[in-house]
């Protein structure tokens, strides 16, 4: 059937099929666009777990829905879209110009409507973002925890589908910063991080889910930032490549080290123990991930955060510990980390050239990281290694780069 | 319940491609006035919420090919507009502006009425939120100081706290995020750089090495990424290469190897330029490829400004020319052009 033979009415039909399906399952949790030739693979996959009467009660050929799984068949999403977005702009209206008459509170079937359409909407186009702020404003002015939570779940639901999504994500960030006076705000925050480790597992190095992560920190309690460190560390070694994992990682790091500041005022250097233990454990744990995983690069720019933050400011910030920060060991374990990773066993290798630029570049972007008179010695160093034919060799595109390098340390 | 939909999605069928070597100009022309015309798919209408950005994509590039008369009348008979009953957000206005300074139409607009708009969304620590729903972002941040340049109003805001949160959006890296103790992204360090750029406070970055971590995007083929171990990309040709030219570090990536990337990543046969080679094209990557073939003086194109991300002879215009007395509209022509106004001052 062509998309065109829908009539405005069959059309409507449709709207009030996925508002009935979606009203009658709210544990709905995964939302798909489905070819009508795949819906007999659905039949398969999902096996024979379910009573023959569910499954004449709602299969046909525009919808499947079965485990709080509900597939939409592509052939109606357009007029399915069409009939969504019209009762929504129209209900939308109507409502707006109830809103504005004198001694008029709004009106709870307009409100409903509004509720019904803008989810149906919002399967079909995760990104319109009049239809989420509908929500926001209905919501905000009911004040009722339980819509606050379920604004949680519409917005987990289109994930689902669109782990990329701007206006889902934000959405929750709305949520989260309005609740934030509630003491269900812990509790949230424990389930935000699961959400995003369960999407970033399949929608690698989403900049979305992990900027969402980042922005949760600032919530957490001290006790939440030290489990999460400990949490996210073994995700981070399944995925040595996803930079934003380590990322944040080192936003946790930080957040640590602004609390380690805040309480030197109490002399708690039991506190500063720990914080200078996890970050040694960090740098003993990026050296091994370095060695089991030939040329990373995320874990490579990992080790230039952890050794420029350690040089600058652990080892000169933190008082009243008691341990003294030996420079020049610390250089030359650097030193025999590079020698260890800069020889290519075989040329062809790529994944031994890449270790070998990564170390050289690290070495030389932490060396214009450190202040003079310091610099001065591991240059004295490097100029034995022959660092610049190397990274010349290996690295022709970005020789300019190395040019002004070179001349700077003259 | 693990996740069943995600397993059974169609794989993206490869276009085939032919030999490649110069910028199909004329194909791509065409190419994005075919897509004007054909709007009545799913794939176009849910994208209906970004119609702004489409016309000042498709038409900044029909600029810099030198073909912005091409779209005039498609324009001008209906065409692209905006997209009325949709909220305002400051997403679009950025994109609206732009197109009206394309065609230095910028008079149609109540400009008191915008800039108060956009001044409002100015927060209390400098950031800017996007609408009234408070998402805070650097993005915004480089929309807001973009816009009100153009409009002559920066004086509207408070600049200097405006540039004070963008520093405070900086990492230990050199780039910035989208808030602070963001990740470092190729787009949000365009945002934050180039509304540093226009607010003449480029003395905050540290351009060696944000600089470094810039050049580190160029990947073995060519192309630039945008973060850490991610695949090459087109649209990272502008957000990289303009970064790069505001803070005088160009000449640290291989220029030739880049061009090269962008043109392998053209439709010779129906026009358009995608993400990757053989990927299917669309509108913004072929912005994104044009634009950057432009920063990288491709013979044929015209200059673009890598701050306000327009064509410079209207960057100079909006600056150095006098406003000349207002030309004679058509009214069919001042009734789109105030559709297209009106989208972010409902």
């Amino acid at each position: 059937m062509s998309e065109h033979a829908y009539s405005d009415a069959k059309a409507l039909d449709l709207l009030n099929e996925l508002e009935r399906i979606l009203g009658s399952d709210p544990l709905i949790d995964e939302v798909g666009f489905v070819h009508p030739s795949q819906f007999s693979t659905l039949k398969e996959a999902a096996g024979g777990s379910a009573s023959s009467q569910d499954i004449s009660e709602h299969e046909n050929t525009n919808f499947w829905i079965r485990d709080h799984k509900l597939g939409i068949s592509t052939q109606v999403l357009l007029p399915l879209y069409k009939a969504a977005k019209h009762a929504f702009m129209a209900a939308l209206r109507e409502y707006k110009t109830s809103e504005n008459l004198p001694g008029n509170s709004g009106d709870d079937s307009l409100e409903s409507e509004i509720m019904s359409h803008s989810k149906a909407l919002l399967m079909l186009s995760c990104d319109f973002g009049t239809a989420w702020n509908s929500r926001k404003f209905i919501v905000l002015k009911k004040q009722l925890l339980p819509m606050f939570i379920d604004e949680l779940l519409l917005s987990a639901l289109i994930l689902s589908y669109a782990p990329k999504s701007e206006r889902a994500w934000s959405h929750r960030r709305w949520v989260i910063h309005t609740v934030s006076g509630n003491s269900i705000l812990q509790r949230i925050i424990e389930g935000e991080s699961e959400l995003v480790e369960k999407i970033a597992e399949r929608s690698k190095m989403n900049y979305r889910a992990w900027n969402h992560r980042c922005w949760l920190v600032s919530y957490m309690t001290k006790e939440q930032v030290l489990h999460q460190l400990e949490k996210s560390r073994n995700w981070a070694s399944l995925h040595v490549a996803d930079n934003s994992c380590f990322h944040y990682r080192r936003r946790l790091m930080l957040r640590i080290f602004e609390d380690v500041c805040h309480t030197q005022a109490d002399h708690s250097s039991g506190y500063n123990l720990k914080f200078y233990n996890i970050w040694k454990d960090e740098l003993d744990w990026n050296e091994a991930l370095i060695k089991r995983y030939i040329g990373r690069e995320a874990l490579w720019l990992h080790r230039r955060f952890l050794s420029s933050y350690w040089i600058r400011h652990i080892a000169t910030d933190l008082h009243g510990v008691s341990y003294q920060f030996d420079f020049g060991s610390f250089i030359d374990h650097e030193l025999f980390l590079l020698d260890s990773c800069s020889t290519i066993p075989d040329d062809d290798f790529e994944d031994f050239q890449a270790q070998a630029i990564h170390s050289a570049t690290y070495i030389v972007w932490l060396t214009k990281q450190i202040h003079e008179p310091q610099r001065i010695d591991i240059q004295e160093k490097l100029r034995a290694r022959d660092l610049n034919r190397l990274l010349n060799k290996t690295c022709p595109e970005r020789s300019s780069l190395w040019d002004c390098l070179e001349a700077s340390q003259v | 319940m693990p996740l069943l939909f995600y397993h059974i999605r169609p794989e993206a069928i490869p276009k085939t491609r032919y030999l490649m070597g110069e910028l199909a100009a004329d194909k791509h022309v065409k190419y994005i006035i075919s897509i004007e015309k054909k709007k009545d798919n799913f794939e176009s209408v849910v994208m209906e919420h970004l119609r702004m950005n489409g016309a000042y994509w498709g038409l900044t590039t029909l600029d810099l090919l030198g073909k912005l008369d091409a779209m005039m009348e498609v324009l001008f008979v209906g065409g692209f507009a905006g997209n009325i009953g949709h909220d305002p957000h400051i997403l679009y206005t950025l994109s609206a502006v732009q197109v009206l300074a394309l065609f230095d139409k910028l008079d149609v607009l109540d400009i008191d009425k915008v800039s108060n708009y956009i001044s409002g969304l100015q927060n209390e620590d400098g950031s800017f939120s996007g609408d009234i729903w408070g998402e805070v972002d650097t993005r915004f941040s480089y929309i807001a100081v973009c816009c009100l340049s153009i409009l002559h109003r920066l004086d509207k805001v408070d600049v200097d706290n405006a540039v004070n949160y963008i520093v405070s959006c900086k990492n230990l890296d050199g780039g910035f995020g989208c808030t602070p103790g963001g990740e470092s992204h190729a787009g949000q360090i365009f945002c934050c750089v180039g509304a540093l750029a226009i607010t003449g406070a480029l003395h905050h970055v540290d351009k060696d090495l944000l600089g470094w971590w810039l050049c580190e995007r160029q990947v073995k083929s060519g192309g630039l990424n945008g973060r850490p171990e991610k695949l090459p990309d087109v649209c990272y040709s502008w957000w990289v290469l303009s970064s790069l030219i505001m803070i005088d570090r160009v000449h640290w990536i291989s220029k030739e190897k880049l061009v090269k990337y962008i043109l392998g990543c053209q439709d010779l046969e129906n026009g358009g330029i995608s993400d990757r080679p053989d990927d299917a094209v669309d509108i913004f990557h072929t912005y994104f490829g044009v634009a950057g073939l432009s920063l990288l003086e491709y013979p044929g194109l015209k200059a673009i400004d890598p701050a306000y991300a327009l064509p410079d002879d209207v960057v100079k215009r909006i600056f150095f020319a006098h406003r000349h007395c207002r030309s004679d509209l058509s009214l069919a022509r001042r009734r789109l052009l105030l559709k297209l106004a009106v989208v972010f001052c409902n």
